[in-house]
């Protein structure tokens, strides 16, 4: 065996905590053994070349990668490998970083671990055999859930890209909530025309395929032949499509979870979304008394809100200019935490805004009173450190961005995950926030956290990017672990069989053991697990791989 | 071999499912928590791949602790394997009792979004080992 080790720095990522030049000279000792390398970024372009001369000129038939973990940069390593005419199933990644580097603060400790993590790669690499990606067509299309603008700027980017898209919205009409704004800060548009637009513009495309009124019920296969049931007002369709964008969007905080506000209780206690919805239906006259409340369900941890919304400071200060515009003589107080106006252009106009006579107040709210004559704020001024009590007329509250109902359902559908507050967890917050852990399932907009238009439309259209650069491959990678029978072991007890939920496991009559069926087993290893007889394996995760990895972790270095 | 290392440092080897729990621990360190290195963890697809046979050949190898950690139920990758997984521990853990040593022998629901959790449950394990060897 000639098995070459390639460590990675990371910059100072992992050599700063890692003692590079210890794990070198403890490999070089090491029996099988033809190269033990390392350079400051192993994913860098001389990084590569080391890797990929280092193969070529030794013969190298195992290639260990010591670096980040390995949901970072795997098919750039694996196109490298192949590219040097190895089979991509003999590298292993050891993540010395996410595992090792990271989590330990103490370098010996640290350079320990990773002589273990490294020895378990090289052991259980041992074990592996070349194996074949089955290559499969994919279908040159998208299933978008959620017709709100995220969702909708993603359907024209793939249809105008030449795809089919199948967009699914709940309600009737396509729009989310961008359709219920009445006035679309910074652009001043009513939210309502720009959802026409664009709706105008997707009926044009006769590669889009609406479905209003309809919803998600079932989902399986797997990138590239993703297949949905939907359905719609018409019964249920099936539909096979490549690739999934999620953009069901979010919910507005319902301020009945707080009781002292008295919304729903009392009918001048409003929400921004019913101003937003309807002005002129407010009890709003000349000289009127306005009390507006920011952070409402938002950085709040007594209700499980703990992060900002991002969107409500706007709104709120949005909401203040537009009475003062609009109402004369009216006497707008605005009630913050802090104000957050972080868009391009939001610090110029709250300073505008207040300019025009809106106060803003840093205070908490405790409680509303609703009395006859007016609505009572009471609360602490909290830059003065008095407590005060006063009335208006109406108060508006500035609600926050609550992840959508659906998120539960949708996500146990598509077997994708949530984070902490509920929204969809995106593979990794800097490097691929588009991405789920589920090749070709993406996310877009507010349900994967709050956004305001522009970062909704940017997701959606980001998503629609990667997944069409997907797709327009034309052809997917299989990966190629899956169970596998040894039939001179296999006694027949169907044990395996039992316990497949994939209902892969066929037993044949005539010779009196199982056998697989490659495309219906999902490689879960459960058979594995489960064989009195040591019959059946699991590719890439076979009994003396791991029992290898075992030792490697127990033994003394 | 595992001699040498039994009384010095607490070893703990964790089976972490590829789609929660070893997802949860890549955050962890991208987050840049800290928690003791005797943890090392072992990638399996689903945690119902784990055969008991794993378990005790780590601790016969010396390893003080083992864990398994998996989709919290209801929404495993694979269905159901989870709740195999939740059959089998308990079956071991039952053996395990027979020997007073069941208490080397956790398993954990981590799903991929929480970092924070699966620290907590590998420290305090290691934590807890660590008082009774004293
Ligand atoms: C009061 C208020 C004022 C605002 N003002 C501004 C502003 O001035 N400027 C600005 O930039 N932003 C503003 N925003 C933010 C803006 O509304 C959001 O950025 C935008 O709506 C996000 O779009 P989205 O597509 O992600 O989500 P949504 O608009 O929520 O759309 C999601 C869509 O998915 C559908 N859906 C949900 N569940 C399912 C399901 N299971 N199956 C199928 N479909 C489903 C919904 O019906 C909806 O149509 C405001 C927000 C609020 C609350
Ligand atoms: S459990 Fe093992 S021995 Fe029994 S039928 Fe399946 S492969 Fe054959
Ligand atoms: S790996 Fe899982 S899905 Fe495949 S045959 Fe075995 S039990 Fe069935």
């Amino acid at each position: 065996m000639r098995i070459g080790i390639f460590i990675c720095h990371c910059g100072h990522n992992i050599k700063s905590t890692v003692d590079i030049e210890g794990l070198k000279g403890h490999f070089r000792e090491m029996v099988n053994i033809a190269c033990v390398e390392d350079y400051p970024f192993m994913c860098s372009e001389p990084g590569q070349a080391l890797i990929k001369s280092s193969i070529e000129r030794l013969g190298l038939d195992r290639v260990i990668i010591a670096a980040c973990t390995k949901t970072l940069h795997q098919d750039m390593f694996k196109n490298l490998v192949r590219d040097a005419g190895l089979n991509p199933f003999l590298l292993r990644r050891v993540s010395i970083r996410e595992h090792c580097s990271w989590t330990g603060e103490d370098k010996d400790k640290n350079t320990k671990k990773a002589m273990r993590l490294i020895r378990a790669g090289i052991y259980s690499s041992a074990h592996y055999e070349p194996l074949e990606e089955k290559q499969v067509e994919v279908n040159k299309s998208a299933l978008i859930l959620g017709g709100g603008i995220s969702g909708m700027s993603a359907a024209a980017f793939l249809a105008r890209a030449g795809m089919d898209v199948y967009l699914v919205e709940k309600e009737d009409e396509l729009g989310g909530h961008v359709r219920r704004v009445g006035d679309v800060w910074p652009i001043r548009e009513r939210g309502r025309d720009i959802i026409e637009g664009m709706v105008k513009e997707l009926k044009t495309l006769d590669n889009v395929h609406i479905f209003t009124s309809s919803r998600l019920v079932s989902f399986g296969g797997s990138f590239g032949n993703y297949e949905a049931v939907i359905k719609t007002k018409d019964g249920e369709i099936s539909i096979t499509a490549g690739g999934v964008i999620v953009a069901i969007g979010f919910t507005a905080f319902d301020p009945s979870v707080k009781p002292e506000l008295q919304y729903g209780v009392d009918k001048r206690v409003v929400t921004t979304l019913e101003f937003e919805e309807n002005m002129d239906d407010l009890p709003l006259k000349e000289g009127s008394r306005v009390a507006i409340l920011h952070c409402i369900g938002s950085r709040d941890d007594t209700i499980g809100r703990p992060y900002c919304s991002r969107i409500c400071c706007i709104n709120a200060i949005k909401t203040g200019e537009k009475i003062k515009n609009h109402i004369k003589d009216s006497y707008v107080e605005s009630f913050y935490m802090d104000v957050r106006s972080h868009p391009r252009g939001g610090e110029e106009f709250y300073e505008d805004t207040q300019e025009k006579g809106v106060l803003f107040t840093r205070a908490n709210i405790s409680e509303v009173i609703p009395e006859e004559r007016g609505v009572i704020l009471r609360g602490e001024d909290t830059l003065l450190g008095m407590a005060f009590e006063r009335e208006f007329d109406l108060v508006i509250l500035s609600v926050g961005m609550s992840p959508s109902k659906d998120n539960h359902e949708i996500a146990s559908l598509l077997k994708i995950t949530l984070d902490k507050d509920r929204f969809f967890l995106e593979a990794h917050p800097k490097l691929r926030p588009y991405d789920t852990a589920l090749k070709g399932i993406f996310i877009a907009g507010t349900c994967s956290g709050p956004k305001d238009m522009e970062e909704s439309i940017n997701h959606g259209r980001a998503s629609a990017v990667k997944l069409y650069g997907l797709l327009n491959l034309g052809y997917a990678f299989i990966e190629p672990f899956v169970a596998y029978v040894d039939p001179k072991r296999c006694s027949g007890c169907r044990m395996c069989e039992q316990a497949c939920v994939a209902k892969a496991i066929k037993f044949d009559d005539n010779l009196h053991i199982v056998k697989v069926e490659e495309a219906a087993c999902m490689g879960c290893g459960l058979c594995n697990a489960t064989c009195p007889s040591s019959a059946i394996a699991l590719r890439g995760y076979k009994d003396t791989m791991i029992d290898d990895e075992i030792s490697a972790l127990t033994e003394a270095v | 071999m595992a001699e040498s290392i039994k009384n010095k440092n607490i070893e703990i080897v964790g089976f972490a499912c590829s789609y929660c729990s070893f997802k949860a621990s890549e955050m962890a360190g991208s987050l840049r928590m800290k928690y003791p290195e005797g943890v090392k963890l072992i990638e399996v697809p689903c945690s119902s791949r784990v055969d008991p046979a794993f378990i005790i050949k780590a601790l016969i190898e010396g390893a003080d602790g083992v864990f398994v950690a998996g989709c919290h139920p209801g929404d495993c990758h694979f269905i159901k394997g989870n709740y195999y997984t939740r059959r089998k521990i308990a079956a071991l853990k039952e053996m395990f009792n027979a020997f007073s040593i069941d208490g080397r022998l956790r398993l954990f629901w981590v799903s991929a979004s929480e970092a924070r959790r699966f620290v907590d449950k590998v420290t305090d394990m290691y934590n807890n080992i660590k008082e009774k060897k004293k």
